[in-house]
């Protein structure tokens, strides 16, 4: 209704805008944009250049290869390895992280006392740096019987199940997942504990005079409601998915073998262990679509099912 | 120089732009008293050294600092799997360090041929020291004929061990295959780790091939190298495959640590330091790191690890260390080249030398005690530079830590990884 006024009326619509504050002047931004395009913008597009070239990452020789680079992409195994890792790891990370994140928004979403403090304690892991973490978990996950986690399995009367956590190239990879998702996990809950303040109560209360049960009135009034909360966390920990790099390279450097290589770190590895710098780039242009891309699908799926929510 | 600046900008919003952005590891030192700054022939030397340089570098520096009035230093170290990504970022940049870490020879993106080849080292030929660097070094020094880099000499690549453990056990240093097989039996039955390995630190995954394939390839084809470069052998049809075997057959006796994988180099040194483990595969660099693990520096030693029950293809590895070169665009080039021809004086090269455990490159010094069972071997010319310095590329040695990990996780064949050696080699410059 407001928007078809509006666009009968553009010029009041604009005065009254103007005059409320609602929207500043556009060249209010022109000094951030500038920043933006300088610091990002340019080297970002002068450096998708490089995707076309041979250069090492030094010197001057450089010559254009065409579309070599993309080429040898779609043959190299440890690419497609990495590719198949990321989106292994972004699968577990989107579905757990937010499973994870949705039971705790619901649980400390409750009227119990220290439900602040339980906040504050779910949420601490986000605010300590991905690199410390990992240090953290790397002793957690010391592979000797007596230390971390494997001492508490043993502790508990779960020796058969200690592992080498990141040493084995079957399960290093989950090691990782779970590591991030106990970090992240916090940022989810946060950001669906905003969503569920803004449940009516009014709703609930309506609902159960009705009779409906817990589970009930969560299926058919908190989980609709709750859908711009789920489209945000799902695009948030899916596009932190496919570009995870600081906790693999700080826990296990793509290793043991390829078993925890991502994109990110084939592209790391390329530009700065192998030297190649053009091939490097091609492989993070390709990465930028394909986040680009998946985001894009995502959001139009998540927006249209929360419109018919 | 306007044009050149312009260009540096470029390349580093490049570098910026993309990859991921790195963390320099330039640091500000405060001017340290004295005229250091002050006078136009002195100045600030800015020096990134990798960590294991660090006991030698700073000697060297401080004493070249307290006879050259007005000459200070500021010196960083990065550690070695950093190197790659800051030193990088900043040679893209244009703006490197004066004196910087540098590999010697060929086969890794910051190795002196990689580096010459791309225009970033100044030529050190007309230093009188290079005149001395021994015939068979000249590879790991020289590229097109010039001298890039400057190293204090080689070290020594075989079995770091501690004395009491071997005393506990009943044993001594073998010198054949076989003894080593038995010495490790004797070991294990006290309770003792026979072999220390932290795998999950990558460079560390390499050593004991390192040591071994001089026994299984090079004391039967010397020019095994040249071969290589000619396309007329390969790792899996060589005795790479042997020696990667053994470094199996090592695991599957359970002579080594549970989990290497999940080891760190720290974790191994320290095993070795307290006498839970009896050896690890090392390079004599870091001799001092496990002396300093020890609770006396005496406990450790060194001996040459046998390949083979042939005592006379037990040859060794040899290689010349981590070095230090000269940034092509440096402004304090003269400084800098004056530093370098410092070191090349036979006694700082001496304190060098001495100070990380190596073999001084030329004159007859006194070297560690620990290294004197590979002295025999040194003058018998049956020792070989480590193997990546004449790997064509920056890729072969990357691919050889991945593959021994997959190795180690039962996760591939002997085969298949040599295989995949042979096709990062293939690759080419």
């Amino acid at each position: 209704m407001t928007a078809s006024v509006a666009a009968a009326r553009p010029e009041v619509a604009r005065r009254t805008r103007r005059r409320g504050g609602i929207v500043p002047p556009w060249w209010f931004a022109v000094p951030a944009i500038l920043v933006y395009a300088l610091v990002v913008l340019y080297p970002s597009i002068a450096g998708a250049g490089s995707a076309f070239t041979d250069w090492s990452g030094i010197g001057e020789a450089k010559s254009f290869v065409g579309a070599d680079n993309f080429k040898q992409l779609l043959r190299d195994d440890q690419a497609l390895g990495a590719l198949r890792n990321t989106l292994l790891l972004t699968v577990a990370i989107v579905v757990v992280q937010n499973a994870l994140g949705l039971l705790l928004a619901l649980g400390v979403h409750t009227g119990i006392k220290s439900r602040l403090m339980l906040r504050l304690v779910f949420f601490a892991p986000v605010v300590v740096s991905p690199v410390m973490v990992s240090f953290l978990w790397k002793f957690v996950y010391n592979p000797a019987p007596d230390a971390g986690l494997n001492a508490a399995l043993g502790a508990v009367g779960l020796g058969s199940l200690r592992q080498d956590w990141l040493g084995n190239p079957s399960i290093a990879l989950w090691s990782v997942a779970f590591t991030v998702i106990w970090q992240c996990a916090g940022y989810s809950m946060v950001i669906f504990l905003a969503g569920l303040e803004g449940v009516p109560a009014e709703l609930h209360e309506s609902a159960m005079v009705d009779g409906a049960g817990t589970v009930a009135r969560f299926r058919h009034i908190t989980w609709p409601l709750l859908a711009p909360a789920v489209t945000i966390n799902v695009m948030l920990s899916t596009v932190g998915g496919l570009t995870l790099f600081t906790q693999i390279i700080a826990m296990t450097n793509g290793g043991p073998g390829y078993a925890t290589d991502t994109l990110s770190t084939v592209l790391y590895k390329q530009a700065f262990v192998f030297g190649k710098f053009g091939y490097s780039t091609a492989v993070a242009l390709v990465l930028a679509v394909f986040v680009a891309a998946v985001s894009f699908l995502q959001i139009g799926y998540l927006r249209s099912r929360e419109t018919t929510a | 120089m306007t044009l050149d600046r312009s260009v540096s900008r470029r390349r580093l919003l490049q570098l910026v732009g993309g990859a991921t952005v790195t963390a320099t590891v330039a640091g500000s030192l405060s001017a340290c008293g004295g005229d250091g700054g002050s006078s136009s022939s002195g100045g600030t030397l800015k020096v990134i050294g990798v960590g294991d340089q660090e006991a030698g570098l700073r000697k060297v520096l401080d004493a070249y600092k307290a006879s050259h009035s007005g000459f200070d230093f500021n010196l960083s170290f990065a550690p070695a799997d950093q190197v790659q990504t800051a030193l990088r970022t900043q040679l893209g940049g244009g703006n490197a360090p004066d004196v910087h870490v540098v590999y010697p020879g060929n086969g890794s993106a910051m190795s002196m041929a990689q580096l010459g080849k791309a225009g970033l080292l100044t030529d050190l030929s007309s230093q009188s020291w290079t005149q001395k660097v021994p015939a068979g070094f000249k590879g790991a020094f020289q590229h097109d004929g010039k001298t890039y880099i400057f190293s204090p000499g080689s070290s020594m690549l075989g079995a770091i061990y501690n004395k009491k453990a071997f005393a506990t056990a009943g044993v001594e240093p073998p010198t054949t295959w076989s003894e080593l097989l038995a010495v490790c039996d004797k070991l294990k039955k006290k309770g003792i780790v026979p072999i220390a390995v932290g795998a999950q630190t990558p460079w560390i995954t390499q050593l004991i091939p390192y040591a071994l394939v001089p026994g299984t390839v090079y004391a039967k084809t010397p020019d095994f190298d040249d071969k290589m470069s000619a396309g007329q052998a390969s790792f899996a049809d060589s005795g790479w495959a042997d020696a990667m075997d053994k470094y199996l057959e090592l695991q599957k006796k359970g002579f080594f640590n549970d989990n290497p994988n999940g080891t760190t180099y720290e974790q191994a040194t320290s095993m070795v330091g307290t006498g839970k483990a009896a050896m690890a595969v090392q390079v004599s660099a870091v001799l001092s790191a496990f002396r300093a693990a020890a609770p006396s520096p005496d406990d450790l030693s060194m001996f040459p690890f046998p390949a083979t029950d042939v005592a006379a293809d037990n040859w060794i590895p040899a290689g010349v260390v981590v070095g230090i070169a000269v940034s092509a665009k440096s402004k304090q080039a003269d400084q800098a080249k004056s530093f370098l021809d410092y070191c090349g004086q036979q006694e700082n090269l001496n304190t060098w030398a001495e100070a990380v455990s190596c073999v001084p490159l030329y004159g007859d010094a006194k070297v560690d005690p620990a290294l004197t069972s590979f002295l025999p071997n040194l003058k018998a010319n049956k020792a070989v530079p480590f193997m990546d310095q004449r790997w064509p590329n920056a890729e072969v040695q990357p691919t050889h830590f991945a593959v021994v990990q997959q190795l180690l996780g039962g996760k591939t064949t002997v085969q298949d990884a040599l295989k995949k050696m042979d096709e990062a080699y293939r690759k080419g410059a």
